[in-house]
């Protein structure tokens, strides 16, 4: 499920709505980015930071289960920034 | 997608082991956000936790607190059932129980399992 990107494939991601989950305990990011897409338009892109390694693996099953799009991870300072589109 | 799916996450452990009692919580609040229908049953010690107050006091360590994962299943249209004989020999009544709650019998939750596409149990 990782898909490693790189910091001009982010740039062209555009505007994202970040959720920031750092420090959050499983299930905790999840229900960020579940709670926070209600808030964004469909075909747009979510970003969840999360400083929690296993957390890429439990959105990207999220959102494939809840109908998005995974675009992939690129790291920052103590934490990922995890990419999503919204599907529906 | 989850479309369709159904778990029926049942509880038996109480608030005297939080890591047991969080768990189904856990479980059912991923589900939730994951848009899968989520029935959480509650039987045996684990009625106490939706007796109001005492999912306040369960804090199990790596988790997210109690309280919180059950108002975020709550919020996301989650439906709790309780044993009705499991809270009378504890001498709770409907009352007693966190808002939402539902006390019925076995036959709901035969119910509620035969038409599961998938059943936890803790």
């Amino acid at each position: 499920m990782t898909t490693q990107l790189t910091d001009a494939e982010v740039s062209g991601l555009g505007e994202t709505t970040v959720v920031d989950a750092r420090g959050a305990a499983c299930p905790g990011p999840m229900i960020e980015a579940k709670k926070a897409m209600s808030g964004v338009a469909v075909g747009a892109v979510m970003e969840v930071w999360s400083s929690d390694s296993q957390t890429q693996e439990d959105v990207g099953i999220w959102t494939e289960m809840a109908g998005h799009t995974y675009l992939g991870v690129i790291s920052a300072r103590g934490y990922e920034r995890i990419f999503i589109r919204r599907g529906k | 997608m989850a479309e369709g799916k159904k778990f029926v996450v049942m509880a038996t452990h109480g608030p005297d082991n939080p890591e047991m009692a969080t768990l189904p919580f856990v479980m059912g609040a991923a589900a939730a956000a994951a848009d899968v229908e989520v029935v959480m049953g509650f039987q045996g010690e684990g009625v106490s936790l939706v007796k109001s107050g005492v999912a306040e006091t369960i804090n199990a360590p790596g988790f997210r607190p109690l309280a919180e994962l059950l108002q975020t299943i709550r919020e996301f249209g989650g439906t709790f059932l309780v044993g009705g004989p499991c809270i009378s020999s504890r001498g709770i009544v409907e009352a007693d129980l966190v808002e939402g709650s539902h006390v019925v019998t076995a036959g709901r939750f035969v119910a509620e399992i035969a038409s599961a596409t998938n059943v936890l149990w803790y």
